[in-house]
């Protein structure tokens, strides 16, 4: 198992598409950062707003699932889909003899790695640099620092979900292009359902998905068992996407 | 020749929709054979293969890898193959070094000297920072084999490995298959289409057509198949072989598939034989002396008509 996630790592700092994700995302995230704390772009209403920390509003526009999954479905898609068609790697990693569960949470380790890098990590170091430099450094004090820790940490727990199932699309498409598609699909489905389904049993079962948990991580408050709630749900989605996964690797015929 | 066996397939069967690619398949490979597998496109070569190196499952049968076929015990067996199926598998943006370098890690193989002996092995320690979709094909083949090579394997399993390489490259594959061969034991498995270079290096050979195994030889029985002959075709094969017994009285002959009769006597006395088929009533429809290649053999078992 480490081996193998010594080999994703170094495919993956190989990867140009990683590389060009991160400059992209620098370069939108220092943009629209900077035009926040300028007040160029008078962002409000965001949960941030209500945080009493405007100044890292354009923070919420990285937490769209319709934005991040351009994101982590082009990673998915350029990194692990080509594996399987263009260049077929895959096949000697195969016939290395791995166990095929190990080779495929191997993948999914590193890829939510640099999905997490591009999509979370560098948005928010972005803000927290343009923050001090545009100085606002008093923002940074325990009671926001504490509010930013267990909001990012519970988003990313949502946002593992989220990966397992772009991987997941990935190795069963085994297509750059699939990949991409599916997964904005995937991302403009969720956001219909939230915004015009108003069914009942849909509502609720997409109150209780690592979607709608998105933005409900990102309230101010939030009380104990709404954060156990969140947990939960983060954990068994994750249980049964991978497992979903797995059993889709496990059979899938590598071409 | 030892009698360990490498690989043993018994019934081995894969099916894709309503077509067998793979009929009933029974191989046995032993330790430190060169094992040539021949057949046409599309004959499940490849798909015995893949099967092999865990690329895809059977329908029916079993994989009997290094002793063991508990399929569970199949996947780390796996482990001491070195494979290249089809195309080699190369990371076009990156360097040989670094497609070596992937592979290192993938089999745990520590310490980079390997990579570093693996490019002389290959004759691919120059091409420095240029990158594989740069290379030549051959260049590809040979890097193919080397990663297949890298973890210094016990059974090398080769599809079409000469696709690509001009006659020097492929002169310089069948001295290192031999070497390996011969100086670790290696025991490769080899499919090509250019029979006459499987020839020159297998020591036992199978031969399948449309799924099914037509017969597996050893380079010794495939040579005493190959040798001079006559090959007869009449009207009658059933009738033609009564008559070389009766009236020629011989029974070195052979009657192929294809309905033709490889007679390996009388070689200098085609008139005795022509009179003795006429004689009984045949119409001789092809008579001529022939000295079988693998290629004539090969026609000859898969019914494939005329050759020479």
């Amino acid at each position: 198992m480490t081996n193998l996630i010594r080999v994703e790592i170094f495919k993956l700092v190989q990867s140009k598409t990683l590389w060009l994700l991160i400059i992209i995302i620098t370069g939108l995230s220092t943009l629209l950062h900077s035009l926040v704390i300028t007040d160029w772009w008078q962002l409000s209403g965001t949960e941030f707003d209500r945080a009493q920390l405007s100044e890292l509003n354009a923070l919420s526009a990285f937490t769209l699932p319709l934005l991040f999954s351009f994101i982590v479905s082009a990673l998915a898609g350029f990194h692990v889909s080509t594996e399987f068609s263009q260049s077929g790697v895959i096949k000697n990693q195969i016939i290395s003899g791995h166990h095929i569960a190990y080779i495929y949470m191997a993948k999914y380790l590193v890829f939510s790695l640099g999905s997490i890098i591009v999509t979370i990590l560098i948005p928010l170091l972005t803000a927290i640099i343009l923050v001090l430099l545009f100085g606002h450094g008093d923002l940074i004090n325990l009671s926001n620092f504490t509010y930013l820790g267990r909001a990012f940490s519970l988003f990313t727990l949502q946002f593992l979900c989220f990966t397992a199932v772009v991987l997941w699309i990935a190795i069963g498409t085994g297509d750059s292009g699939q990949t991409i598609i599916f997964t904005l699909l995937l991302s403009i489905i969720m956001f219909i359902i939230e915004k015009f389904l108003t069914y009942p049993v849909i509502q609720l079962l997409y109150e209780n998905s690592f979607f709608y948990q998105f933005s409900e991580v990102f309230h101010y408050s939030m009380t104990t068992g709404e954060i156990l709630k969140s947990i939960v749900i983060a954990i068994i989605s994750l249980i049964v996407i991978l497992s979903g996964g797995m059993f889709v690797f496990n059979r899938k015929e590598i071409k | 020749m030892m009698n360990e066996y490498i690989l043993r397939t018994n019934k081995l069967s894969k099916k894709y929709k309503n077509h067998f690619a793979l009929k009933d398949i029974d191989i046995t490979i032993r330790k430190g054979e060169i094992y040539g597998f021949i057949g046409l496109n599309g004959a499940g070569k490849s798909t015995m293969l893949r099967l092999v190196t865990g690329l895809t499952f059977p329908t029916s049968g079993s994989i009997e890898l290094f002793g063991n076929d508990n399929p569970k015990y199949l996947r780390s067996a796996q482990k001491r193959i070195g494979a290249i199926i089809e195309n080699p598998a190369l990371f076009s943006n990156m360097t040989a070094t670094e497609n070596l370098e992937v592979q290192r890690l993938q089999k745990g193989v520590p310490g980079k000297e390997c990579i570093y002996q693996t490019l002389e092995l290959v004759d691919l320690k120059e091409t420095g920072k240029k990158k594989v979709k740069d290379f030549s094909l051959g260049m590809k083949q040979r890097l193919g084999l080397g990663m297949a090579l890298l973890s210094d394997p016990e059974f090398l399993i080769l599809d079409e490995p000469t696709n690509g390489l001009d006659p020097m490259g492929i002169v310089e594959l069948r001295r290192l298959i031999k070497k390996l061969n011969r100086e670790k034991g290696l025991t490769v498995l080899i499919s090509s289409h250019i029979l006459s270079e499987l020839h020159q290096l297998a020591t036992s050979f199978c031969i399948i057509h449309d799924g099914k195994r037509l017969e597996e030889l050893s380079s010794e029985e495939l040579d005493e198949k190959c040798r001079q002959h006559l090959r007869i075709k009449v009207d009658r094969p059933a009738l033609g072989a009564t008559v070389l017994e009766n009236t020629l009285a011989t029974n070195d002959f052979e009657v192929m598939p294809d309905g033709s009769i490889k007679l390996y006597a009388y070689l200098e006395d085609v008139v005795t034989v022509s009179r003795a088929l006429t004689n009984n009533g045949l119409v001789i429809q092809h008579l001529s002396q022939n000295g079988d290649s693998l290629e004539g053999y090969f026609s000859m078992l898969i019914g494939g008509g005329e050759h020479d």
